[in-house]
């Protein structure tokens, strides 16, 4: 599985309006465009930090909006280990 | 400029599990996760501390631009007074915000506010008037007036600020 697909599957229980995951690119924001509440943000950032066995530091996080920095902080934390 | 933010206790009670571990550690500053972890209800804390945080970040979103997720960063006063009361100052930066919430069994709301002049001036918008959204911040079209909208499970509120 690529990543984007891996990270698919983690935000998919938190997507209120699942046809709009199937649409899911690089641009996708979580908040505006899949309707994300903020507070589950915290989730999907456990989430990929478990799935991933990566930490997400502050900086990170802050970024955490969309599709793009979700992957390139995966990334940038895999190349880390 | 306004800020507002409704958590739906029962929804939030099956969509976040705030029990998880560094759920508390992504969210709250070390001084927000003692006084929550003292607390009588931790859980009615914490929604209260995070739509404190929310309603803050909204007008710091409008007066900055600056769009992240950082919510650490709006540090809540817990000064006894404040808690009491259940209002009180969201710092960040140079920045501060002054915020009232409203606590029921079925919700916590929260109003924050750039002057406390403000929360005397905020109107409820009722009616189905025509939003616009410029740089995904949403305006009242006929009057070009901020207005802050949150929705949650049940309920919604939307609010504006009218000069008297």
């Amino acid at each position: 599985m690529n990543k984007i697909d891996q990270l698919k599957e983690i935000i998919k229980p938190y997507v209120p309006n699942r046809e709009r995951l199937e649409h899911l690119t690089p641009e996708t924001d979580f908040i505006k465009d899949l309707a994300i509440n903020s507070a589950n943000l915290v989730d999907i950032i456990l989430d990929i930090e478990e799935q991933f066995e990566i930490t997400i530091d502050n900086d990170g996080m802050e970024k955490m909006m969309d599709v793009k920095s979700a992957l390139a902080i995966i990334d940038e934390e895999l190349a880390k280990k | 400029m306004i800020g507002n933010d409704i958590v739906d206790l029962q929804l939030a009670s099956v969509e976040s599990n705030w029990r998880r571990p560094k759920f508390l550690n992504k969210i709250f500053t070390g001084d927000e996760q003692d006084f929550i972890k003292q607390s009588a209800n931790p859980e009615i804390e914490i929604w209260k501390l995070w739509s404190r945080k929310e309603a803050a970040y909204k007008i710091y979103n409008r007066e900055t631009g600056i769009r992240g997720f950082f919510p650490w960063k709006l540090a809540c006063s817990l000064e006894e007074n404040d808690i009491a009361r259940n209002s009180g100052v969201v710092a960040i930066n140079a920045k501060q915000y002054y915020t009232n919430t409203e606590i029921t069994e079925n919700y916590i709301y929260t109003i924050a506010v750039n002057s406390i002049l403000n929360f005397e001036k905020i109107t409820e918008v009722h009616q189905q008037q025509k939003i616009i959204k410029i740089n995904g911040i949403p305006f009242l079209e006929n009057y070009l007036q901020p207005l802050s909208i949150t929705n949650h499970g049940r309920f919604e509120r939307k609010i504006t600020l009218i000069d008297s």
